[in-house]
């Protein structure tokens, strides 16, 4: 039972970092970004790089991971994706191409084999005589201050408050004197940095190979439609209820059917209620 | 829209011709084999265009119709033996159902629910394909499907034929008063509504079409590899068949198709180049994207027909 409130607590986690990423710069730029795999995979392939071959310390290789994929991330949105916002399926082709093509070069550069990554932190802790891997503990706290700071930064500083402007009206905002090209890069960059981030920490527990990136991306599709697309509060209850169901799933019958919950709450959320748990608009 | 010239007509009479005959004339089973793809390809490719296209839903799961399609034809030859002309109209069927099961949902709304929905539900079945590997074979997936015709020509020519009658048939569809409102759909899905069009049923019945063309190309496709595995089901068979729409020109149905077969002749003189076939690929996508917003074959027929009237 304890080992279901854990390990469920960890993969929403995870879930929620890439999710949220992927709500916000759809929330606030409008750019549905299929790549946002692609940033979780490079993520794990830098903390790899750095930590697997360079034998650096974790706390100068994830900073270093997360920038290196956020910097990626900016220069993907203004080369790529800014010259072809004026068409919502250009955008979605652009940005299937570039996780393509990332998928690809990792293919080419490393191989497909599996790729471990060295624990973080070598120790189990005990909670309550479950034993917990230190990695699985990190990644959840992690990811908790990670969207902690994330709520404050948007809530409580002016460039926050920017962003807000930005996701109600972008027209609007961009008449009251905010630079709302800048506030699409900077929200590129938060967004590829979770994704990256959640790349960083999963890699010494889950398989490191250049396909990694699609399931966690539907999942966070999945999260983000159950939840309201554009609404951060919703993903993380969204995420919260689907790594819940997960582990259960995976405790009560078996860890295939795993793959089902997220397509069952994807369908059931668009038959019931289109516009997602919190959604403020309806997709109608 | 204007009715098919006979501009047109004489252009596409051409096309299958030499089609038709480059096999006779150099006869090699290996050219024969490329270009049996090349037709499967270009109905995956007409296929998608027709739904997509039409009414601007981009679909990025066509993978699960063919997927669904060539699993069909797998399962009927390798757990019931049936005769493998069956596998044909059951494998319509499936993908038919298939597109209900997504479409019925996400086609109701408005925004990007279908084709998010449409690439989860392919990346989810290409996983269960991997999960229940007791009943579909797994990594290997299902082999030793029977040729629906033996000669590799004769088969050629069969596929040439579906190609043919499946783009005349999506053209038809597609110039008709119903291809007009699937077009409308596109411009302005409100305003439509409004005039008392049932969106809803014309966007499900477009899908219902491509998919039954898809799970058909599907079937085929099995029947000539002898053999159906997840891959199928992957994202690279979707974003493939998008991008042979993107070359051909998206909208024109005959576009895509002669998209598809120049790309996958393109591909197999690219065989060379191995891993890096799939970024020549993304690149070429990317270039086109940006500076063929149009596609390069229909365009350039149009001008072509432009200046021969």
């Amino acid at each position: 039972m304890l080992q279901i409130l854990i390990y469920g607590a960890v993969s929403s986690a995870i879930y929620a970092m890439l999710a949220v990423g992927f709500t916000l710069i759809f929330g606030v730029a409008r750019i549905l970004n299929l790549a946002h795999g692609a940033f979780y995979a490079l993520g794990a392939y830098s903390a790899y790089v750095f930590t697997g071959l360079l034998h650096f310390p974790l706390f100068i290789a994830a900073p270093l991971a997360v920038l290196l994929v956020a910097g990626f991330g900016v220069l993907m949105e203004r080369f790529l994706v800014r010259p072809l916002r004026y068409s919502q399926l250009a955008v979605l082709m652009i940005t299937l191409s570039v996780s393509l093509a990332v998928e690809q070069g990792l293919f080419i550069t490393f191989g497909s084999e599996y790729r471990n990554v060295p624990s973080f932190v070598a120790d189990k802790i005990s909670i309550g005589g479950v034993d917990i891997g230190g990695q699985r503990l990190l990644a959840l706290f992690a990811g908790v201050l990670v969207l902690s700071c994330l709520w404050l930064f948007i809530q409580r500083t002016r460039l926050g408050a920017a962003i807000l402007a930005v996701s109600q009206d972008p027209e609007a905002a961009q008449y009251m004197g905010i630079p709302t090209n800048r506030i699409f890069s900077i929200v590129m960059a938060i967004s590829a940095g979770t994704a990256a981030l959640a790349g960083v920490l999963v890699s010494p527990f889950l398989t490191v190979q250049p396909g990694m990136g699609l399931l966690p991306m539907v999942k966070a599709f999945a999260i983000v439609i159950v939840g309201g697309l554009g609404s951060i509060p919703g993903s993380i209850l969204a995420a919260l209820l689907l790594g819940y169901s997960e582990t259960i799933v995976a405790y009560l019958i078996s860890s295939s059917w795993t793959e089902l919950v997220s397509l069952v709450a994807v369908v059931t959320t668009l038959m019931i209620k289109p516009s997602g748990l919190l959604g403020r608009r309806a997709a109608f | 829209m204007t009715r098919v010239s006979l501009i047109d007509l004489a252009g596409a009479i051409v096309v299958v011709a030499v089609l038709a005959l480059t096999p006779m004339l150099l006869n090699s089973n290996y050219l024969t084999g490329v270009l049996t793809v090349c037709a499967i390809y270009a109905i995956w490719a007409a296929s998608w265009d027709f739904m997509s296209g039409l009414t601007g839903r981009e679909n990025f799961g066509h993978s699960l119709f063919i997927g669904a399609g060539a699993y069909t034809a797998g399962f009927l030859a390798t757990v019931w033996f049936a005769n493998p002309w069956y596998s044909l109209p059951a494998a319509v069927v499936i993908a038919v159902a298939f597109s209900l099961i997504v479409g019925f949902p996400t086609l109701r709304l408005r925004g990007p629910y279908f084709a998010l929905a449409m690439l989860t539900a392919s990346a989810i079945m290409q996983r269960l394909c991997l999960i229940f590997w007791e009943y579909s074979g797994g990594e290997e997936g299902l082999y030793g499907l029977e040729p629906l015709i033996l000669s590799p020509l004769h088969y050629y020519w069969f596929v040439l034929a579906v190609l043919v009658a499946a783009v005349a048939i999506l053209t038809a569809l597609a110039n008709s008063h119903w291809g007009l409102l699937l077009r409308a759909i596109r411009g302005d899905e409100a305003t439509c509504q409004a005039a008392g069009i049932n969106v809803t049923f014309y966007k499900m019945a477009s899908l219902m079409i491509s998919a039954a063309f898809a799970g058909l190309g599907g079937a085929l496709y099995a029947h000539y590899q002898l053999q159906v595995s997840p891959p199928l089901f992957s994202v690279v068979v979707s974003i493939t068949v998008i991008i042979m729409v993107y070359v051909g020109g998206i909208g024109s149905i005959y576009g895509p198709a002669m998209g598809a077969i120049l790309l996958t002749l393109l591909t197999e003189m690219l065989r060379g180049f191995g891993e890096y076939r799939l970024w020549i690929y993304t690149l070429t996508l990317m270039l086109i994207l940006f500076f063929l917003p149009n596609g390069l074959i229909a365009p350039l027929w149009r001008r072509l027909a432009e200046r021969l009237r």
